[in-house]
């Protein structure tokens, strides 16, 4: 494909293209700078800057080789304090002597702890923009704090066990801030309300509680917990009911969630579903898990050991919630793939404007998907239907523009505010897009170069039929006729001669060439353009073909009628080559079949002999096949030639009429 | 039928007789050469030379002429008007004559001109307007009911019939072709004993045997002997239905 450098230059160009997606980086109200369209030139810098500005921080295919080199230097650190951090928890527990089980409980936290890193990091490198990269790799950190749930010590263990409880709360902002890391005004709201509820649970334990239980089942401690050393209030029911209160407060918390997300899921449109699916599946998972885990701890008081089914639930769910935020952007790239190549499929099948759209829509499972083209001259962008589109006047994430590998804007999708969460589908689907329609562009320039072609084809023979025509007529009605009377007055001067036999002989002898040369002039103007065909058409020229022909020739016509000029004069001219190539070629005893018929929307004729034939492509003298591809081919007809040696000769045509 | 007894009679009989005539020719030399042509003759009195359709139409209207000598091809669209004028002469004044000058030597023009009837009717080439008799011969056959076709334009149809697959000519010895020809000339049997130098007799049992070999029904009619022998001839093994 010429496109390699092309289609690398155009991924750039796109990197650099547009958005509506806000600088997420950046605070908020800095949006529209890169929202307006650049079109004139003071704008252009501005925005030009922006652009570079994210083609750093931009995309993992995007970014410049620098910009990637440091971006992996970054990981690399932030996963080497992770392990350290991991090492220093693992040597906390250990040095613990209060949980039963040490070794599941420090493998716990180390899987914990690169879990949420590692997938921080991950969403980091595809959503650079996102916060929710940066709280997964805090949320790892801090998970290592839990590493004091190990220690007797009472308040290195109760300061362990506290941390619990904004682990929670972080859980669920990551939840209710994915996918786009904002909180929405609900959110907020409710996200407010669960932290006051945890707070006042915390308070409320701190206070109430004579020793509190780890929540992670792997770090309990059970009758050897130690004292809680901020235990104000001494008061067994008030204990009872701080421990219960506590518990219900937390599982209506996580049916709020789940709640929460289920709506939220059931609301979403399709291609929002599609991201939201493995993080809500994940998080409702550890909802239900570490619900049944209060309800069977606090309130049925089983005794929940580490091997217990429910436990090995809670602590898998723990460790695999990270990994639905990965698990999303391994589908999204995934579904870029299955979803580009639908697209070409689809573009290989249509190539309309309407198609091209319609795969768009099809592809980001988006049926409201719109493309806007851009109009270089009136620097606005419009519909399909010419409707003008203003970008700058729809919410930000809802559109993405797209240059053309000169650099050139070419066009926009405008799309649902969803797929802003699904950045390499767009733009994918948007570069696939510019493709099509540059190619869609060569491909019509092309097109009309070729009618023009055929047209300016057809002109030519038409002007060379009309002049053949004219010339015929000048022939007849000067030379020809001037002849003819010359010959009316030789033969009346003969009847004037007396008794000079000899004068008699002589004009006789001028009579005859006179004849002749008559005979000749009316051959050549016939050649020239044949009265008849003109006159009749077709079958009456080629019955009068064939009979002027010094060959047996069968004629099979179908009465066709008359056809528009410059098909009955192609379709002559063939039949006469032909026939001419039969007398000549064809041998001594040559018998020539001539057929004219009429097939739907489709006039054939062919001329079929039994000669000598030849060997097609060693035809020395082949002017006269090329001329017959040449007058039917300029009508836009089709004509085949079989020979073959001993096997005669076929000439077969076929030309539209009338479609 | 009159015009049978008077067919009978070899042509140019009626020595007494003056034909009235009206000549349609658009090219000046040609017209003038048919103006001599006819000067010449005294049993001739041209009431009007035309140059076009219409104005032939109007003229034959006027002089009620025994012969039209008509160009086939003329203003206003110089096709094929003579042949046309022909067709219209045989609604409106069906005894009128008409010879039509052509030079086109295909045989589809003479035949055209034959399709609603030959009686009547000639089909010659210009170039032989100057021969003796030749004008006049034909003038004096369709004034009397009877049709001439050039010879030059019977060859070609015999040569290619001739050529033929299988042709059916192929059958017929050299006479009885000299004999087919006379007849597809509008010959009447004594006109081509007389060019062949044969008995009238010899030129029927020629006649007989031709059509007998060719499948032909005879018929004593002159003028409908032409058009069958002429359509034979020009059937060249085709298969065409119609157009040409």
């Amino acid at each position: 494909m010429p496109g390699g450098r092309a289609g690398v230059s155009s991924r750039n160009q796109m990197s650099t293209g547009r958005t509506g997606v806000r600088p997420r980086r950046a605070v908020p109200t800095d949006g529209p700078r890169e929202i307006s369209l650049p079109p004139f030139p003071d704008a252009g810098k501005d925005s030009g800057e922006a652009a570079a500005d994210r083609n750093i921080r931009g995309h993992p295919f995007a970014g410049t080789l620098l910009a990637r080199r440091q971006a992996t230097v970054s990981e690399l650190t932030v996963l080497g304090a992770a392990l350290v951090v991991a090492a220093i928890a693992v040597a906390v527990v250990a040095s613990g002597s209060l949980v039963g089980s040490g070794p599941g409980f420090a493998t716990l936290l180390v899987l914990t702890i690169l879990a949420y890193v590692v997938a921080g990091l991950a969403w980091r490198r595809a959503r650079p923009w996102s916060p929710l990269g940066p709280l997964l790799i805090a949320f790892g950190f801090f998970c290592s704090i839990m590493s004091l749930d190990a220690l007797a010590q009472p308040v290195a263990h109760t300061v362990g066990i506290l941390t619990e409880a904004p682990t929670t709360f972080f859980l669920i902002w990551l939840v209710l801030a994915f996918p786009s890391g904002r909180l929405d005004r609900t959110s907020r709201w409710v996200l407010g309300g669960i932290g006051a509820v945890i707070l006042a649970g915390l308070v409320s334990r701190s206070l109430a509680m004579p020793m509190i239980q780890p929540a992670l089942p792997l770090a309990r401690c059970n009758a050897a917990c130690p004292d809680n050393p901020l235990q104000v209030v001494h008061h067994a029911s008030l204990t009872h009911a701080v421990r219960i209160a506590g518990a219900g407060g937390r599982v209506a918390i996580f049916a709020l969630v789940i709640g929460i997300i289920a709506v939220r899921f059931f609301r979403a449109s399709r291609p929002r579903r599609r991201i939201l699916a493995p993080v809500y599946v994940v998080a409702t998972l550890l909802g239900l898990a570490a619900g049944m885990n209060q309800i069977s701890t606090n309130w049925i008081g089983a005794h929940v050991g580490p091997d217990d089914p429910r436990s090995i639930a809670f602590s898998a769910t723990w460790i695999l919630f990270p990994f639905g935020f990965v698990a999303s952007i391994v589908l999204a790239y995934v579904y870029v793939g299955a979803a580009l190549a639908s697209m070409v499929r689809e573009l290989g099948v249509s190539t309309t404007v309407v198609g091209i759209e319609r795969a768009v829509q099809r592809v980001l499972d988006d049926p409201r998907a719109r493309l806007a083209f851009w109009l270089p001259r009136s620097h606005r962008y419009v519909d399909r239907h010419g409707r003008g589109v203003a970008l700058d006047e729809l919410d930000a994430g809802t559109w993405r523009s797209f240059d053309k590998s000169d650099g050139e804007p070419l066009l926009a999708i405008v799309h649902d505010a969803a797929l802003e969460e699904d950045p390499e589908l767009v733009e994918a689907v948007g570069a696939e897009t510019v493709l099509a329609l540059e190619n869609q562009r060569l491909q019509q320039d092309l097109l009309d170069s070729i009618a023009a072609l055929r047209a300016s084809r057809k002109r030519l023979v038409a002007a060379a039929s009309a002049e053949r025509r004219k010339i015929e007529r000048d022939l007849h009605d000067s030379a020809q006729q001037m002849l003819i009377a010359v010959r009316i007055q030789l033969e009346l001067a003969r009847g004037r001669v007396d008794a000079d036999a000899k004068l008699d002989a002589q004009l006789g002898r001028i009579g005859d060439d006179l004849d002749r040369a008559l005979d000749e002039l009316r051959s050549v103007a016939h050649g020239i353009y044949p009265p008849l065909l003109a006159d009749e058409g077709l079958p009456a020229a080629l019955t009068e073909v064939a009979a002027r022909t010094g060959v047996p020739v069968e004629l099979r016509l179908e009465d066709v009628g008359r056809l528009p000029e410059e098909i009955e004069t192609a379709v002559y001219y063939c039949c006469l080559e032909a026939l001419q190539n039969a007398a000549k070629h064809g041998g001594a005893d040559v018998n020539v079949t001539l057929r004219l018929w009429w097939e739907p929307h489709l006039l054939r004729f062919s001329v079929s002999d039994d000669g000598l034939g030849f060997v097609p492509d060693a035809q020395p003298d082949a002017t006269g096949l090329t001329n017959m591809l040449d007058r039917l081919g300029a009508i836009g007809g089709r004509i085949s030639i079989r020979s073959a040696p001993g096997r005669g000769t076929d000439v077969d045509g076929a030309v539209t009429v009338g479609a | 039928m009159s015009r049978a007894e008077t067919r009978a009679k070899p042509a140019g009989a009626d020595e007494t007789r003056t034909y009235c005539i009206v000549v349609a020719e658009d090219a000046y030399l040609i017209r003038e050469g048919i103006r001599q042509v006819l000067e010449q003759e005294d049993e001739v009195e041209v009431a009007e030379f035309c140059s076009d359709y219409t104005s032939l139409l109007q003229a034959v209207e006027r002089h009620h002429p025994d012969v039209v000598v008509t160009d086939i091809r003329m203003p206003p669209s110089n096709t094929d008007e003579g042949i046309r004028a022909a067709a219209t002469l045989r609604e409106q004044t069906p005894d009128t004559g008409v010879v039509v000058i052509s030079q086109y030597v295909s045989p589809h023009y003479a035949i055209k001109l034959f399709e609603d009837g030959s009686a009547g009717r000639a089909y010659l080439l210009k170039e032989h307007i100057g021969h003796r008799n030749h004008l006049m011969g034909a003038i004096r056959e369709v004034a009397n009911g009877g049709s001439v076709v050039d010879p030059a334009v019977v060859e070609v149809l015999v040569e290619a019939r001739t050529r033929a697959k299988n042709s059916p000519l192929g059958h017929l010895t050299p006479r009885e072709r000299e004999v087919l020809a006379g007849v597809a000339e509008g010959k009447s049997n004594a006109a081509i004993a007389r060019t062949l130098f044969l008995t009238k007799r010899a030129v029927e049992k020629n006649i007989n045997s031709i059509f007998a070999k060719l499948d032909l029904a005879d018929d004593t009619d002159v003028s409908r002997r032409v058009v069958a022998t002429l359509l034979f001839l020009s059937e060249t093994g085709s298969s065409s239905s119609g157009g040409a």
